[in-house]
């Protein structure tokens, strides 16, 4: 078995959060590899919600749709995922109400289930416990269902609650009794295949992949108005704060963080915000703002569906679009995708870098998907991103500037910049269409001038991205996929398992999703001929820019819209029927 | 003192720092009209800066749009010119990530009290370190004398010619309403009096709200600059009023028929501003501008092994 995977069930608030964090560390302990996301409504209690653990003794970057094992806190658990059970898979739980057993007997023969069943419950009073503990005392047994070793689970368990030292007893006796329970002694446990060498990984999520690299980067100033999925930035970097000194703001609404965020990179500070699409809406006018005074600003949205409110807590790709073309007037952005916890630590501190060099708004695209998943990756690696401000600071130099500096017409289109304060130069920025000292004009050369030096900005940058990579074979591809954001981490592991098969299979991913690098992807149609499109939004935001510069079509477009992420399996199966179909 | 003397006082130490008074100074042409009160509050501004020892190099002015904010390339120092009803937050930003330079921040009643209205309150609230000078010219003057939420009731403005129909807003006593650090009345046809409260506010280490009453000759005929003189009042003539009593400073600022009240009217020079206030800064002695560099991260990692 090469992939298990383990979905927790049942109520938003019957310790899904911790069960996954618990389950997911004792496995990283014993040399796993794993992904973890969950999936629950928009409600903080009650409500349907579960948490998926898909691990193995590689990489694993994505999830499946069916599983190995649910373990079930509620009976909504039990029958809401009985079908995502594989065949001869495993149903734990704990529900007592024994004229419901007929029914689920009768579930568990179709979909050829194993059922086993704990009474939880009246374990864990019986240890002196609350109901909530059910998930310890299943958990418990969980792990003998694993074949593990329950010491490394009661470790996680005692990482977990150690700032309630109380209940922990309680709760380490509820795994005891669930690893021990006697009458389970039939049990086939399962054979794990496991990696020899423990190597050293770290388990986290893009949010706080994106809060470090930002935090690594200098971060100073850190503005927001709530909005999942993106809250957790502001979670995150407020609790280090302490720490790193951050000055934390949440703001009045989002046109004041974006506002305040251009105010403070304007007086120098390396400051940022971020909010999903609705928030994103609300500061559009800003943004070409930001523009037109060629104020550095970075700008993150955590992707969730639309329109209007849409669906707050699942994933999307469906902001593309609007990061591109948001804003009245013509500027140049850069937009840069997030795929996951390495690119998140490391764009987010390119993202920065570009703003500050070029002058403009750099929009930041990260998932509802990317931002909560977590997973085992390797350590991050410090200090290999140096800052790059783009600010004139040497004494001598400031002393020479001159006002006209300020908005030079340059081959490059990047004018100097410097902080308010440090040189006697000062400069008008302005939002009004200015000379090349921030002076107000409506002369016509000059507005024309004006205009064509800040474009330049963009050939500029165009030019200086790096292209978009190809992964797995380089050409001659069976069937290839174009895609950005979290397609990357679906398709990498499609890649990895194709491979084994020896099916040719590449995938082309922009990180640096606009301006867009065209020359790659015409290379890439020219040296493959069955590319298809994989993209999470409806109408294939980015496989269109990629047909326009491209002149070429998709064979077919994979999209998916309805919250949910891509899934391994799903991939997989797609990819089996179109290379059959072909061969 | 008496008034006359002040004045002297005043010109006198203008003269000695003119050196500084010119860098104020722009060769720029100015565009607003005739006889409107801008050019005299952003004289008066020039003054107070050049009074209290301001240098052109570590100011930030932040304009709004607006008329007043067509000064915005007139003036000596670094300026800022962003959108419509923003620039309190715009100014807030700057101010709180460099408080190395003074930033002082203008906008016209249309964008303050009406577009950015929030903006305004919040930044009562969070008691920013800026100045901020209200130009309250009773309308919408750049977009050709609309109504605003200060122009008085029954008044035919450009789209109102049935006359305005809601109470106006009362500026000054909204704010002392929540329970500001600073809150001063000045207007514009008064020099002496603007660049005395300005002096006051640009030492007010919170944010220092100055409302101008402010005359506009094109589009406001309603309350010219006749009907402004026939109501001033100023609270240095009161016996014993000494700003530090809001409630009184709200009865006072209430009227705007026959007593209109100008002066520092509120004042609490002790109350902790934005900065001083956060926890986690309290024994920096840097400021956010100074601290751009790479940040170890090292000591996070452990929560994710
Ligand atoms: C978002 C936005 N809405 C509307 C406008 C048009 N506009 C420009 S100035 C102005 C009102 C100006 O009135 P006020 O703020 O009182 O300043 P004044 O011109 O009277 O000094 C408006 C509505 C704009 N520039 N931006």
């Amino acid at each position: 078995m090469e992939r298990t995977t383990i979905k927790v069930a049942g109520e938003s608030g019957m310790g899904l959060l911790s069960s996954g964090h618990i389950i997911s560390r004792a496995l990283k302990h014993l040399g796993f590899y794993m992904t973890v996301d969950r999936e629950y409504p928009s409600l903080i209690k009650g409500g349907s919600s579960n948490v998926q653990i898909e691990f193995g003794i590689k990489q694993v970057r994505s999830l499946s749709t069916k599983v190995d094992i649910v373990v079930a806190l509620d009976r909504h658990g039990l029958l809401e995922h009985i079908s995502s059970i594989k065949r001869n898979g495993i149903l734990i739980h704990g529900y007592e109400r024994h004229n419901f057993i007929p029914e689920l007997k009768k579930l568990a023969k179709k979909h050829g289930v194993r059922v086993f069943y704990l009474p939880a419950r009246q374990i864990a009073k019986s240890l002196g416990g609350t109901s909530v503990m059910v998930n310890m005392v299943l958990l418990g047994f969980l792990w003998r269902v694993l074949g593990l070793d329950a010491k490394n689970l009661k470790q996680e368990v005692s990482r977990q609650f150690k700032s309630k030292p109380a209940l922990l007893n309680i709760d380490l006796k509820c795994i005891d009794a669930g690893y021990k329970a006697s009458d389970l002694n039939k049990i086939s446990q399962l054979k794990l295949k496991k990696n020899k060498k423990v190597s050293k990984t770290i388990l986290l999520d893009g949010t706080d992949s994106i809060s470090l690299g930002a935090i690594h980067a200098g971060l100073r100033n850190y503005y927001m108005y709530p909005m999942s999925p993106a809250s957790g930035i502001l979670t995150y970097i407020a609790k280090t704060s302490h720490e790193t000194g951050i000055m934390v703001k949440q703001a009045e609404d989002e046109i004041t963080a974006v506002q305040m965020t251009i105010g403070s990179m304007h007086a120098g500070s390396r400051s940022m915000l971020a909010t999903s699409g609705g928030g994103y809406d609300l500061m559009t006018e800003s943004i070409s703002l930001a523009g037109m005074t060629e104020t550095p600003l970075v700008i993150i949205i955590g992707q969730r569906p639309g329109p209007a409110t849409g669906l707050a807590t699942w994933t999307c790709q469906s902001d593309l679009n609007l990061a591109i073309h948001s804003s009245h007037g013509d500027f140049p952005r850069a937009v840069i995708a997030c795929s996951d916890q390495k690119s998140s630590f490391e764009l987010i501190q390119h993202a920065f870098n570009i703003a500050e060099t070029y002058q403009i708004p750099v929009i930041v695209l990260t998932e509802k998907e990317i931002l909560e998943k977590y997973s085992t990756v390797e350590p991050f690696k410090q200090n290999t991103i140096p800052i790059k401000r783009g600010i004139v600071t040497k004494k001598s130099d400031l002393e020479k500037l001159t006002p006209k500096d300020r908005f030079a017409i340059t081959k490059s289109g990047i004018s100097k910049r410097w902080i308010p304060g440090t040189s006697k130069a000062y400069f008008y920025a302005n939002g009004d269409e200015h000379n090349i000292d921030g002076k107000i004009t409506e002369d016509a050369k000059s507005v024309s001038d004006m205009m064509e030096k800040r474009m330049r900005k963009e050939t500029t940058l165009k030019n200086n991205l790096p292209d978009p990579i190809i992964h797995g074979v380089k050409k001659n591809a069976d069937i290839s996929f174009v895609g950005w954001g979290s397609s990357k981490t679906v398709m990498l592991d499609v890649i990895d398992e194709l491979k084994e098969k020896s099916v040719k299979i590449n995938y082309l991913h922009y990180d640096y999703v606009w301006p867009i690098k065209e020359k790659p992807a015409i290379k890439f149609f020219q040296n493959n001929k069955n590319i298809y499109l994989i993209e999470n939004n409806f109408t294939g935001q980015f496989g269109k820019h990629i047909e326009a510069i491209t002149g070429k079509k998709f064979k077919s477009k994979m999209l998916k819209y309805n919250g949910r992420s891509f899934h391994f399996d799903e991939v997989i199966a797609y990819i089996k029927k179109r290379i059959k179909s072909k061969r | 003192m008496t008034q006359q003397n002040d004045t002297k006082t005043v010109l006198k130490n203008l003269s000695e720092k003119k050196d500084t008074y010119i860098k104020y100074e722009t060769d720029e042409v100015i565009t607003w009209c005739h006889g409107c009160g801008n050019y005299n509050i952003q004289n008066a501004l020039k003054r107070a800066l050049t009074l209290e020892d301001f240098e052109t190099q570590n100011i930030l002015y932040c304009f709004d749009i607006g008329c007043n904010g067509n000064g915005s390339d007139k003036i000596g120092g670094y300026t800022f010119h962003g959108l419509h009803g923003r620039v309190i937050s715009v100014a807030s930003g700057a101010s709180i990530a460099n408080p190395h330079i003074k930033v002082i921040a203008s906008g016209g009643d249309g964008g303050t009290m009406s577009e950015g209205i929030n903006h305004l309150i919040h930044a009562v609230r969070n008691d920013y370190p800026v100045l901020f000078i209200l130009h309250n010219n009773h309308n919408y003057g750049l977009t050709t004398g609309q109504a605003s939420a200060t122009t008085p009731k029954g008044f035919a403005m450009n789209g109102s010619p049935d006359g305005v129909l809601p109470d106006p807003m009362n500026p000054s006593e909204f704010v002392l309403n929540l329970n500001p650090s600073f809150v001063a009345r000045s207007f514009s046809g008064d020099i002496k009096h603007m660049t005395k409260v300005l002096r006051r506010a640009l030492n007010h280490k919170g944010f220092a709200f100055v409302e101008m009453l402010q005359v506009c000759p094109t589009y406001n005929k309603a309350t010219p600059q006749s009907w402004y003189w026939d109501r001033i009042k100023y609270t240095s003539d009161l016996k014993n009023y000494k700003a530090n009593d809001i409630e009184k400073a709200k009865k006072l600022t209430k009227d705007l028929e026959k007593n209109i009240y100008l002066g520092v009217l509120y004042e609490d020079p002790k109350k902790e501003n934005f900065i001083e206030k956060l926890q986690n800064r309290k024994n920096l002695k840097t400021a956010p501008v100074d601290e751009v560099k790479h940040y170890s991260i090292s000591k996070f990692f452990k929560e994710f092994e």
